[in-house]
């Protein structure tokens, strides 16, 4: 059975208490690495494009997947807690990870600010100290919890002395999705092409007659369940 | 490097060129940096040039581009760094966060305004590296928006006024778009481009709901021009355009300004615009390198944008003026602007790529105007926006989504395409900049944005999203995606006809320093439903003509036209 995707049904939007379906339904991935190596395109790799890519675009991304360095932020508390964070937040329950924290310490590290704070927040490095500090035993509650304690983070109904839950939400989910989507992993996961440059597009129509060479088809020629159990 | 002789471009025939602007003759084909910047003029200090410009985007580019060809000695002092797009720019989203204002800001009220890569550029070419690169007119109706409908303000000038203008940038640029009907109908010097697959299912539920599209306006090339490569369509017009067909300052008019013997300084970041005892200025100080310089200059023109203009004036504050410069009436910062900006993403059965293909596509104006049946004064328009991954990740975030069904949305990526609105809010008083107690890494306070939306703004919005989510229902969305945003930034330094209530006149001189003058955005009195760019660029060159022909005379008082 050939899976299109034509149908929405399986976006939460459809589905009885938003739930998405499992992710372990979908092919696992092939070609390169996706994060938990499922995903739409099992048999595309954003990197393997990398020869048609400029040379500034190619070690930005090269570096990015092939050197993280470690943890200088956070402390070995605030690490633990934040990585147990960020999993749930990101859906990042198994290996592969992309490195969030580490690409989020970083940029603290350096300095690498978005440049505004609001006027209630101290500035963000700080928030996310906090953040932590709150969190603080995260990592030790069992998988349902933490669901729990994320989805009230989500709808700011938490009260933490000294912060603004809704804008710390808005600060550490910012980061977290700035690093997790900048990273190649996420684009094979998305069939996103990735840079661009020199080589622009050439197809840009709808369905299948607009994906471009080196573009994912999406639509793929084998059913996803029976895919993983052969994988398995 | 010697300009190509205009005569041989005229004996050329198709699109139109510009007549006075080589600025896409003197780039490389091959190339992306500004070539021979080597042999640009270098001014010392002590001499007194004939302007100063701070700030290198669509406001002091141009302006400097102008003057330059008629002589005038120019130094453009730029806090940021001077790009070279092939040697500091990659095409990534993540790896570009360098193009941004990122050095602190404080933002309050009751609707914060998110800053930083939302709308604030920093380096040779300002904002405008990394705007979509749609470039729409005003409507005539945006100059008197208090006589017609009774809200905002009347600006000193008239669309009249701009006309000339915009049609000599919109030549520089160049534009890209189909005849457009709206405001003034115009058309443009490029062929519209070729539309994708994620604009073309809006454009088909905006028909069948009655509404209006037309594809562009772009700065974008589309065809022979200079030195400039056609678009390769790939997308990523905000991370700053790596193939130079993105028209910005950085190719549209600093090449020429640099031809004719403008220096651009760029790390240059003022501190304070310095008074003779007269009261008149007698240039900037300002930081290279960690030293402190002193620029001299006959006119100190100030073209920071509606954030650091301010902040500046404001952190000029000296004897005659506690309260900061050229602010006796306590209007410096206010009635600044931002467009309320939702957007709303549908659902397609095909996948339609969104991020194929410069996020500017298409554009409606059907409901820029007022129509008091919609309970609201002025309006908004429509546009096509082409989110990147951690764009598109925000917007999935804003819905709600966290965990599994973010990355579900995130993995239907290439089935979602996205509307955005730029409703026109209305400017008040209270919507200002001021100073913050924490100060930068020179020592100097920050900026502190203070923003809130008054009725009309609420209503504008609400009203615009519903529109477009019948536009998506109509398109045979199967779902639909949206998140609540604030997009440009103009104001909080209006010109105006009354110096009780406004900061310059409307020759841009301000009302208390009679060779201070502000040429950026923040001189609008108020905003329309276009995108800034065009017009900032075109009230540059309006300015550029009244000084050059000497129909405004430094020397003496402000308000004074010798037209």
């Amino acid at each position: 059975m050939s899976h299109s995707y034509r149908e929405a049904d399986h976006l939460p939007h459809h589905r009885r208490h938003g739930d998405p379906p499992d992710p372990r339904g979908l092919p696992r991935q092939r070609v390169g690495i996706t994060p938990q190596m499922h995903g739409r395109y099992p048999d595309f790799d954003v990197m393997a494009g990398r020869r048609h890519w400029d040379e500034v675009t190619r070690r930005a991304l090269v570096d990015r997947v092939e050197a993280v360095p470690a943890c200088r932020f956070f402390t070995a508390g605030e690490q633990r807690t934040l990585r147990a964070f960020l999993d749930v937040v990101l859906a990042q329950d198994d290996d592969p990870r992309i490195p969030v924290l580490e690409m989020i310490d970083a940029k603290l590290a350096d300095g690498r600010l978005d440049g505004y704070r609001y006027e209630n927040m101290p500035p963000d490095p700080e928030v996310w100290r906090r953040v932590a500090a709150h969190l603080d035993g995260f990592d030790s509650l069992d998988p349902d919890a933490r669901r729990e304690v994320v989805a009230r983070f989500a709808e700011g109904d938490l009260v933490w002395k000294n912060l603004d839950v809704s804008r710390a939400w808005g600060v550490v989910m910012r980061g977290a999705l700035a690093a997790f989507y900048s990273h190649p992993w996420a684009f094979n996961e998305i069939g996103f092409r990735g840079p661009a440059y020199p080589r622009g597009y050439m197809r840009r129509n709808m369905g299948p007659t607009g994906v471009d060479p080196g573009e994912p088809r999406e639509a793929f020629g084998l059913d996803p369940v029976r895919d993983l159990r052969e994988r398995a | 490097m010697s300009p190509r002789p205009a005569l041989g471009r005229r004996l050329i025939k198709g699109a139109p060129v510009p007549h006075d602007n080589d600025s896409a003759w003197l780039l490389d084909p091959h190339r992306r940096g500004i070539p021979g910047l080597e042999s640009m003029s270098r001014y010392r200090d002590a001499d007194e040039v004939d302007m100063v410009i701070v700030g290198a985007g669509a406001g002091g580019g141009t302006l400097a581009q102008r003057l330059a060809r008629r002589g005038w000695r120019i130094v453009v002092l730029e806090s940021g760094p001077f790009w070279d797009p092939d040697r500091d720019w990659a095409s990534d989203e993540a790896a570009q966060h360098h193009l941004y204002w990122n050095a602190p800001r404080v933002i309050g009220g009751h609707d914060p305004v998110e800053l930083g890569k939302n709308n604030s550029g920093h380096g040779v070419g300002g904002s405008m590296i990394h705007y979509a690169g749609y470039t729409p007119r005003f409507h005539p109706s945006d100059f008197s928006t208090f006589s017609r409908d009774g809200v905002g303000a009347d600006w000193p000038i008239g669309y009249e006024d701009l006309k000339p203008h915009y049609e000599r940038v919109e030549r520089e640029l160049p534009v890209a778009g189909q005849d457009w009907p709206w405001g003034d109908p115009h058309t443009y010097p490029h062929a519209a481009h070729p539309i994708s697959g994620a604009a073309e299912v809006a454009w088909e539920g905006a028909r069948r709901i009655g509404v209006r599209m037309r594809v562009g306006p772009v700065a974008i090339t589309n065809g022979v021009f200079g030195n400039r490569p056609h678009c390769i369509y790939r997308g990523f017009c905000l991370q700053g355009c790596k193939v130079n067909a993105k028209a910005s300052p950085l190719v549209t008019h600093l090449p020429d300004a640099i031809a004719h013997g403008v220096e651009v300084r760029a790390d240059s970041h003022v501190t304070r615009i310095e008074l003779d005892e007269r009261g008149r200025c007698r240039g900037v100080a300002y930081i290279h390198n960690g030293v402190e310089h002193h620029q001299r200059a006959a006119i100190v023109v100030v073209a920071g944008y509606s954030i650091e203009t301010p902040r500046l004036l404001l952190n000029s504050a000296g004897p005659g003026f506690p309260d900061g410069l050229a602010n006796r009436h306590d209007q410096v910062g206010r009635y600044v602007m931002v467009q309320g900006a939702p957007q709303v993403a549908g659902r397609f059965p095909e996948t339609v790529h969104q991020y194929k293909a410069p996020p500017p596509e298409i554009c409606s104006e059907d409901f820029y105007e007022t129509d008091v049946s919609r309970g609201f004064a002025r309006g908004f328009s429509i546009q096509t926006v082409g989110p990147l991954p951690i764009a598109w990740a925000e917007h999935v975030l804003a819905d709600g989504h966290w965990g599994h069904a973010l990355r579900e949305y995130m993995r239907d990526y290439a089935h979602w395409t996205t509307l955005g609105l730029l409703c026109e809010l209305l400017p008040q008083p209270e919507n200002r900049v001021t100073l913050a107690e924490e100060t930068d890494r020179h020592g100097l306070p920050v900026a502190h944005m203070s923003y809130s939306q008054c009725e009309n703004d609420r209503a504008n919005i609400a009203y615009g999203k519903e529109v477009l989510t019948r536009l998506w229902e109509a398109a045979g969305a199967q779902d639909t995606l949206s998140i609540d945003r604030y997009a440009h930034l103009v104001g909080g330094c209006r010109m105006g006809t009354d110096p009780e209530m406004s900061v310059i006149d409307a020759d841009h001189r301000t009302w208390d320093v009679p060779n201070l003058f502000i040429c950026d955005g923040s001189v609008m009195p108020t905003q329309g439903s276009a995108n800034p760019a065009l017009t900032i660029m075109a009230l540059a060159s309006r300015l550029a003509d009244r000084l050059g022909q000497r129909r405004v005379d430094p020397a003496g008082p402000a308000g004074a036209r010798h037209a």
